[in-house]
């Protein structure tokens, strides 16, 4: 991590539409920066979780607590600035439904009725969503890539390294209210 | 037994999955009819491979296909088949990182390998986006992410590294994409074997990645062009077209967020079709022959002139003059015209597509080329003022006359650039910055700077950086830059 003179609360993210288009979810998030200086945030999802037990969509703008693994090429997040006193929006289309390796497949008897040690898969429909939270990592630097020896030896992917907050926003999806009669 | 393509899954729709793209992806690596599929079992299609031919993908697929591997990951050995999932766009893994435009091999997961925990299988998973759009570092380019990676150069990077994790032999991985970890050293030296063959096959030299980078970029991200269409129908991602293509694009977004983002929004939709489309045209000769002629081509000298114009103002006598420049030789010029003509009747639907290859074509650009607006603006109105001015100067239009039109065509066009929502996102410096930005490089005329400005403040009402400088423009003059 960067040496860190900023405060957590210096970036606030606030969710202020989640809407479906075609076949996606379009999220848009405002940032304010309350900070004297500038701040950097990452701009595209660089994960997505569904809980379909509480219906909350997570879309992650951050790398923090994802592991290495063999892969076509190690990709950067999009790295974007927001100036001091100023608010910003970040626009996200994620699509509207995701398919998740199951979890269940392998074990005899699992839900889902996969057969034991067959590949199963979750379908998670996020037009069922409840509630959409978005979870930005800033800094008060740019990102940079790190050259340090020690840099190599770390597990964590280098924009994890590089964070030093991260901004939430929670949006509660209105239900649908039935027509006046 | 040995390796798969999943072909149906317990909670899967049937388009989630593209087996038979897997398949094809298969067959363009190994070149060679003794590649086939058992029928299909519990979801699953068996790869059948008679090698007849020689080389490293021939021989890394016979290995991958007829061995039954056992590795001990060390609780004994155990058989571990390979299964290939192609074409899951929608697939995200249990940390939920999407696949979308990418590719991974996951292994076993009591193998306690990096990946395992995100394989529920004992087996190893090939897992690849058949449509991704990603460009890595070429080697030679000192780290220049701008070689295209086609579905089966990354399906056969993936099967490097299963190869290695049935072996048993996966070496070390590392956070950085730069240097590259060991073990994805050794994949992108087996995906250059593929590249080489590749090339081979096409009588042309390999242009190959660069080993100790594994970087990679979104070709949506626009910092670096690897046109897949231009490089399929000129034939090498390093030809004159191809670079020309790369310094319009250069042109126009260096140093600019709006430029940036425009390319986003390009590279996204283009890349929605145009792997496809390079798929479709890659056995047919004349139909890249045409794409190059009366297509690729005056796209070129549209944006080159473009280029040039956002240099320096070029008004309408030199714009004209510019044009009848390019078109000095009268044989070619009608040479170009029909070309374009034909290019007009594929697009109505019309002459010429007696052949499949074309209607297919033809099909999938109307379905997900067309409604683009970015691909409307940048690639097909270009082509069509093009085709316009050149029929009127074959008519007998002079310099005078062509510059006019060209002039005219030009007001009506550029303001109609799509709109990003990146505007909306922009302190005040900032969207004074590209404002200015995009009223030199690309609207010059007043007709086209009020247009836009138009546009852009009906776009964003509310935002106040925006309608401030918008205001603040209509204080000074109508028609004045920044």
């Amino acid at each position: 991590m960067v040496s860190d003179d900023s405060k957590p609360g210096d970036l606030t993210a606030a969710i202020q539409s989640v809407a479906p288009v075609d076949t996606r979810l379009q999220v848009v998030v405002r940032l304010q920066n309350k900070a004297a200086r500038a701040l950097h945030y990452v701009a595209d999802v660089r994960a997505m979780r569904y809980d379909p037990t509480t219906r909350t969509l997570t879309l992650a703008l951050s790398d923090e607590g994802r592991e290495v693994i063999p892969g076509l090429a190690g990709k950067l997040p999009l790295f974007r600035h927001v100036d001091p006193g100023s608010e910003a929006e970040i626009h996200l289309s994620v699509p509207d439904r995701i398919v998740k390796l199951s979890r269940s497949a392998g074990s005899a008897g699992a839900a889902g009725s996969a057969e034991s040690g067959e590949l199963s898969f979750e379908t998670q429909q996020l037009s069922d969503v409840r509630e959409v939270v978005v979870e930005v990592a800033w800094a008060d630097v740019p990102y940079y890539h790190d050259t340090r020896a020690s840099a190599l030896q770390d597990a964590r992917l280098p924009a994890a390294r590089w964070e030093q907050h991260k901004a939430r926003a929670t949006k509660r999806q209105d239900k649908k209210r039935a027509p006046k009669s | 037994m040995a390796t798969f393509i999943l072909q149906d899954a317990t909670g899967i729709g049937s388009d989630d999955l593209d087996p038979a793209r897997g398949f094809i992806d298969m067959a363009i690596i190994a070149n060679d009819t003794g590649l086939g599929m058992a029928d299909p079992a519990a979801g699953k299609q068996r790869l059948v491979y008679a090698r007849t031919g020689n080389g490293p993908p021939r021989l890394r697929l016979d290995a991958m296909i007829n061995t039954a591997f056992s590795p001990n990951y060390g609780s004994g050995a155990n058989n571990v088949d390979t299964i290939v999932v192609a074409g899951l766009k929608s697939l995200v893994l249990d940390d939920g990182t999407p696949m979308a435009d990418n590719g991974t091999a996951l292994p076993p997961k009591s193998s306690g390998l990096p990946g395992a925990s995100l394989n529920p299988t004992e087996q190893c998973l090939v897992i690849y986006d058949t449509q991704l759009a990603v460009c890595v570092a070429r080697d030679g380019s000192g780290g220049v992410l701008d070689l295209p990676v086609s579905p089966p150069v990354a399906l056969y990077h993936e099967f490097s590294h299963a190869f290695r994790i049935v072996n048993n032999t996966l070496l070390a991985l590392g956070p950085t994409c730069n240097p590259s970890s060991p073990e994805e050293r050794a994949a992108i030296i087996d995906e250059n074997d593929l590249r080489t063959d590749l090339a081979t096959r096409a009588g042309t030299s390999p242009t190959l990645r660069d080993p100790g980078i594994h970087c990679g970029r979104l070709a949506s991200d626009g910092e670096g062009c690897c046109c897949i269409i231009a490089t399929l129908v000129s034939r090498s991602p390093l030809s004159q077209q191809v670079q020309q293509l790369r310094c319009a694009r250069d042109h126009f977004v260096r140093g600019t967020e709006v430029g940036h983002t425009f390319f986003e929004h390009f590279f996204r939709d283009y890349y929605a079709f145009s792997p496809q489309a390079c798929t479709l045209m890659a056995g047919d000769q004349s139909l890249r022959h045409q794409l190059l002629e009366g297509f690729v081509e005056p796209l070129l000298d549209f944006w080159n002139m473009m280029v040039e114009r956002g240099r320096c103002v070029m008004g309408s006598t030199q714009l004209g003059a510019a044009f009848i420049a390019l078109h000095a030789d009268r044989g070619h010029a009608e040479q170009r015209r029909a070309a374009l003509q034909r290019t007009s009747a594929y697009w109505e639907g019309g002459a010429g597509q007696s052949a499949e290859a074309p209607a297919q074509l033809m099909a999938l650009l109307r379905e997900r080329a067309w409604p683009s607006p970015y691909m409307q603006w940048a690639l097909v109105a270009p082509v069509r003022l093009m085709h316009a001015l050149l029929t009127r100067y074959l008519s007998g239009a002079d310099a005078p006359a062509i510059g006019r039109a060209f002039t005219e065509a030009l007001d009506a066009w550029a303001p109609e650039v799509p709109i990003s929502t990146l505007w909306a996102g922009l302190p005040a410096a900032q969207v004074r910055h590209e404002l200015g930005f995009c009223e030199r490089a690309l609207l010059q005329t007043t007709k086209s700077k009020i247009r836009f400005r138009q546009r852009l403040g009906e776009r964003f009402p509310h935002i106040t950086a925006v309608a401030g400088v918008l205001g603040r423009l209509q204080t000074i003059h109508k028609g004045d830059t920044w």
